[in-house]
């Protein structure tokens, strides 16, 4: 089954090349893909690029002929030339592929015979959704975060429509056989809809950007804390309105805070720095393990790097260097001993401020 | 325990160094020993710029959103009169925030719906509430609302520390 793995393969291709936004790579890959079609050897007397629709030949350069199917890959083969300089935005590709999966419905049904209906029906659902547990897998390594849960979506969704498909009877089959009728009728094949969905080039355009708005409606309930239980995009909308809103005013709060609180502080940050003497740094202080105050430490070795750059950004002071031996909390008893209070509070809060940050 | 092992070009981290030097040079500025309620809120706006300021540089351009504060914050009080007539002009912004914010939403309401088929009310208030959001579609508009979540409660939790810090003495 060359033809069969050929599809496959091409169709998780074209998946990979789908969902988010086109990137150079992605277009580069497609473009190989393409050229890779257009030179394989062909098999079974049709080139690759016709045996991905699985239509017989004849109708495949017709429907790649098409003067109104402005979403197809390509006119012909040796129209991909010109398809490699405008490239098509990802919708187009998310088409191309439903596409494919269609005339996989159009073609089996075809190939086979009519009345065979209920075993075809179960073989065209069983396929895709192979194909489609592949596709996540396979596309899962070659994307970026955001475009992933666009693209397990969108199989999430086919998984639905194909249990779907099983659960209901004559209709969806009826469907299947004119479809698959008007495939072998019309000179063009409109193989992109799903199963009971509009056609239209608009409702897809926006059934893909509705995809998109939905998962990262998603993302954001993650972010925002008690967001997941609720259902309904203007709930949700409001949970994150009102979240921003309350980050906002602590923010505000935050800073009066500051600015009331900073006037009881005699001291200054950079006279701390600058009047810092070098016995303090030579004395050894017991070493106490600070809570840590930052959630997020991380286990890389890069203290010394950040102390370097601590010292080089804020203080250029080389004081800060000869710290890093003695990472230690200096506690007012010991500082008390040989240094008046001020000086005292001072360095204790400088040390404070670069130890929980 | 290992404690200097943050990541020393996180976001946190860019953000904390910025704004202590911005709060520094605050402080240096005015006699700290006055407490005048004026001279508190003085200093409080000051604080808040400089917190929104240092936040929008640590994210750079990469933001729409840190985009638009900037150019706010360029384009501010020293320079009123022309900046808000510069604002109305541009394409940046379809409505400034200056001028009369009431007259605007019943406009931005009756052109925004049409133009931009959105979540209806919220995606409105939400605009009004992200820097820079009014000329975005919705799709951008949730990316963008996402990554300011994000840097808001890191400005808010390193402000936290530092002003719990201060006050223990």
């Amino acid at each position: 089954m060359e033809s069969n793995a050929g599809t496959k393969e091409t169709r998780s291709n074209l998946t990979a090349s789908d969902g988010g936004e086109v990137t150079a790579f992605e277009s580069l890959q497609f473009t190989d893909e393409i050229h890779r079609l257009i030179l394989a050897p062909t098999t079974d007397n049709s080139s690759s690029f016709t045996a991905l629709l699985e239509l017989p030949p004849p109708q495949a350069v017709e429907l790649l002929h098409s003067p109104d199917s402005p979403k197809l890959i390509a006119a012909s083969p040796p129209n991909v030339e010109d398809f490699q300089g405008s490239f098509r935005f990802p919708s187009n590709s998310g088409l191309i592929e439903r596409d494919a999966r269609f005339s996989l419905f159009s073609g089996e049904a075809n190939n086979s015979n009519e009345k065979r209906n209920s075993p075809e029906s179960k073989n065209v659902s069983a396929n895709p959704e192979k194909n489609v547990k592949s596709e996540p897998a396979e596309t899962e390594s070659s994307q970026p975060l955001v475009s992933d849960p666009t693209v397990e979506k969108r199989s999430i969704k086919r998984k639905d429509r194909e249990n779907k498909v099983k659960g209901s009877t004559k209709k969806s089959k009826t469907v299947a056989n004119e479809n698959s009728e008007d495939a072998e009728k019309l000179p063009y094949v409109h193989v992109r809809a799903r199963r009971g969905q509009a056609t239209d080039s608009h409702s897809l355009a926006e059934r893909a950007r509705r995809e998109k708005i939905n998962a990262r409606m998603k993302l954001l309930q993650e972010l925002v804390p008690g967001c997941n239980k609720i259902s309904g995009t203007a709930l949700v909308l409001d949970e994150i309105i009102n979240h921003v809103q309350s980050l906002q005013r602590q923010v505000e709060f935050l800073s009066m805070r500051l600015a009331a609180v900073n006037p009881r502080i005699d001291f200054n940050l950079d006279s701390v720095f600058t009047s810092e003497s070098g016995s303090l740094m030579d004395s050894n202080f017991p070493s106490l393990v600070m809570p840590a105050i930052w959630p997020e430490v991380q286990g890389n070795g890069h203290r010394q790097q950040y102390q370097h750059q601590w010292h080089l950004d804020t203080l250029q002071q080389p004081v800060w260097g000869r710290e890093e031996v003695c990472n230690n909390y200096i506690t007012p008893e010991n500082s008390l001993l040989t240094y008046d209070s001020s000086a005292n509070s001072a360095t204790l809060q400088a040390n404070h401020l670069k130890m929980e940050l | 325990m290992d404690l200097q092992n943050m990541n020393p070009s996180s976001l946190k981290s860019r953000f904390a160094t910025r704004f202590l030097r911005a709060l520094t040079k605050i402080n240096a500025q005015k006699p700290i020993s006055s407490s005048s309620s004026r001279e508190i809120f003085q200093r409080y706006r000051r604080i808040k710029v400089a917190a929104d300021k240092s936040m929008a540089y640590s994210v750079r351009s990469r933001r729409s959103w840190s985009r638009a504060t900037l150019w706010r914050l360029r384009t501010r009080s020293p320079r009123s009169r022309l900046a808000t007539l510069a604002r109305r002009s541009s394409v940046k912004t379809r409505t400034t925030r200056a001028a009369s914010h009431g007259a605007t939403v019943v406009d931005r309401k009756s052109h925004g719906k049409e133009n931009k088929e959105d979540g209806g009310v919220e995606a409105e208030e939400l605009r009004e509430l992200v820097p820079g959001g009014e000329a975005m579609d919705l799709c951008n508009l949730l990316d963008e609302t996402a990554h300011y979540i994000k840097c808001l409660t890191t400005q808010v939790q390193v402000m936290r520390t530092i002003a719990n810090l201060y006050s223990l003495h």
